[in-house]
């Protein structure tokens, strides 16, 4: 008798510990969304830039990106709860499975800062291992270390959008310095064209004017473009997520991809 | 009389109904196991193939631990050998292929402790792909791993419940092993860097 009270009590606990276990991942977003800042490591701009991104990404393409940050990963490891979050939240079409899971811890005084990259399974073949993880050395880490966090993460998302997309398939890392080498020339001309420009509309030309005015344009268009899309998204096929939010150009929702684990994680 | 032989035949359809849904509810719940079961083997095989490499790579820089890289050929010569019949998922098949499988882990676990102490094997390029590809392959296994024991919960709670039971063990459907979380996870392979 006692045996048994002792037996339902263990399983109690357990059934417990489970429920806590699994709360310990962030519910799914509502209203969708693929940049998820729990941690509060981007600012507002940087969340709506991202989110553009990711959305314009996934309307184009049909493969979901999405951000998570997080304070604490609950115990558990860091390819663990992407992963966990990539099932649960869906990221990805069902019928493709190409979702991707950027998950980033930061670093505290104590503990040590950590990053991973889930990639879903339609995704595994265009995006291995190694590539996830030589984005995470080559484009993350760096700029992490130095507290630049939307950097870091907004140059991983390029990377993994290129591979997804199948833009470049081959992805050889470590490219960031000579990249800006074969930048140089290109930087030099332009800082020469800012120069001699400044140096026209100091003599009375217009052509500085109407650069400010290709900028109001341009912020204007995009205000317009987002609200567009948003009425746009209804009559759209997308994925299979059912529902559409009116956020930041209203991304339709993750659409029941599956991951098995793949991916890479770092720390710092 | 008349009435009676309907409220029979009546019933008796009625069984029949519930039975032939009822056995193919559970006919499609143990494909599921399969299935999982077989995305298991899967990502296990995965492990497998990455370890002729992985040797052949780590003997370049480091021909005088032989034994350590003979201890990961032999753990693996030896889990190639036990397979499980997708029809017998049985405890005990499972806990065999779980320990075969954990010896490979373990012994990986050795072969990339002793890595660290060459450099050069360190800065390695493909040395350093196939860690990541490792370390993405045990959270592979575990994820698959994990999948599997919810299919087979969800099927085992299918042939025990009432009345499906009945169903249950008159076609032979018998219960699904599970996996057991790894008593020496601490030295299974750490490979996160």
């Amino acid at each position: 008798m006692r045996n048994r009270i002792l037996k339902y009590a263990a399983a109690a606990a357990i059934l417990c510990l489970y429920a806590i276990q699994s709360a310990a991942i962030p519910a799914k977003p509502y209203p969708p969304k693929l940049v998820n800042d729990f941690a509060g490591l981007l600012d507002t701009r940087q969340r709506i830039v991202l989110e553009q991104m990711l959305d314009a990404f996934s309307d184009s393409t049909s493969n979901q990106i999405a951000i998570v940050t997080v304070n604490d990963l609950e115990g558990y490891s860091p390819a663990e709860y992407g992963t966990e979050i990539g099932l649960q939240w869906q990221v990805g079409s069902s019928k493709f499975d190409n979702g991707i899971v950027v998950l980033v811890k930061p670093k505290t005084a104590d503990s040590p800062g950590q990053v991973n990259i889930s990639i879903g399974y339609g995704l595994e073949g265009a995006i291995p291992d190694s590539y996830a993880k030589r984005i995470i050395d080559n484009e993350m880490i760096p700029e992490f270390m130095q507290g630049d966090y939307y950097t870091g993460i907004s140059n991983a998302c390029t990377v993994l959008m290129k591979l997804a997309s199948g833009e470049i398939s081959e992805y050889e890392g470590g490219k960031s310095s000579s990249g800006i080498l074969i930048l140089l020339p290109f930087l030099l001309i332009f800082i020469i064209a800012i120069i001699a420009g400044a140096g026209r509309r100091g003599g009375g030309n217009g052509g500085g004017g109407k650069f400010e005015s290709d900028g109001g344009d341009f912020l204007r268009g995009l205000i317009i473009g987002s609200i567009l899309s948003n009425t746009d998204r209804h009559s759209g096929d997308f994925g299979g997520g059912g529902f559409s939010g009116g956020f930041g150009g209203g991304f339709g929702g993750f659409g029941g991809g599956s991951f098995g684990g793949g991916g890479a994680s770092g720390s710092w | 009389m008349k009435k009676a032989i309907i409220i029979i035949v009546a019933v008796v359809a009625v069984i029949a109904i519930w039975a032939v849904s009822g056995y193919n509810g559970l006919v499609s719940s143990e494909e599921n196991v399969k299935s999982a079961w077989s995305q298991v083997e899967n990502v296990y095989q995965r492990r497998l193939d990455l370890i002729p490499n992985l040797v052949a790579t780590v003997k370049g820089y480091a021909q005088h631990e032989s034994e350590t890289l003979e201890g990961v050929v032999a753990a693996r010569s030896k889990a190639t050998q036990i397979t499980v019949d997708p029809d017998q998922l049985t405890e005990e098949s499972i806990a065999a292929f779980q320990e075969a499988q954990g010896e490979i882990g373990a012994a990986l676990g050795r072969l990339l402790a002793i890595s660290e102490n060459y450099p050069d094997l360190k800065a390695n390029q493909n040395f350093s792909e196939l860690q990541a590809e490792l370390a993405g392959t045990e959270n592979r296994i575990a994820t698959e791993r994990r999948k599997y024991n919810e299919t087979a919960k969800a099927y085992n709670t299918m042939v025990r419940r009432f009345p499906r039971n009945i169903l249950a063990s008159m076609f032979g459907f018998g219960q699904k092993g599970y996996f057991e979380a790894d008593e020496n996870a601490s030295a299974a392979p750490k490979v996160e860097f």
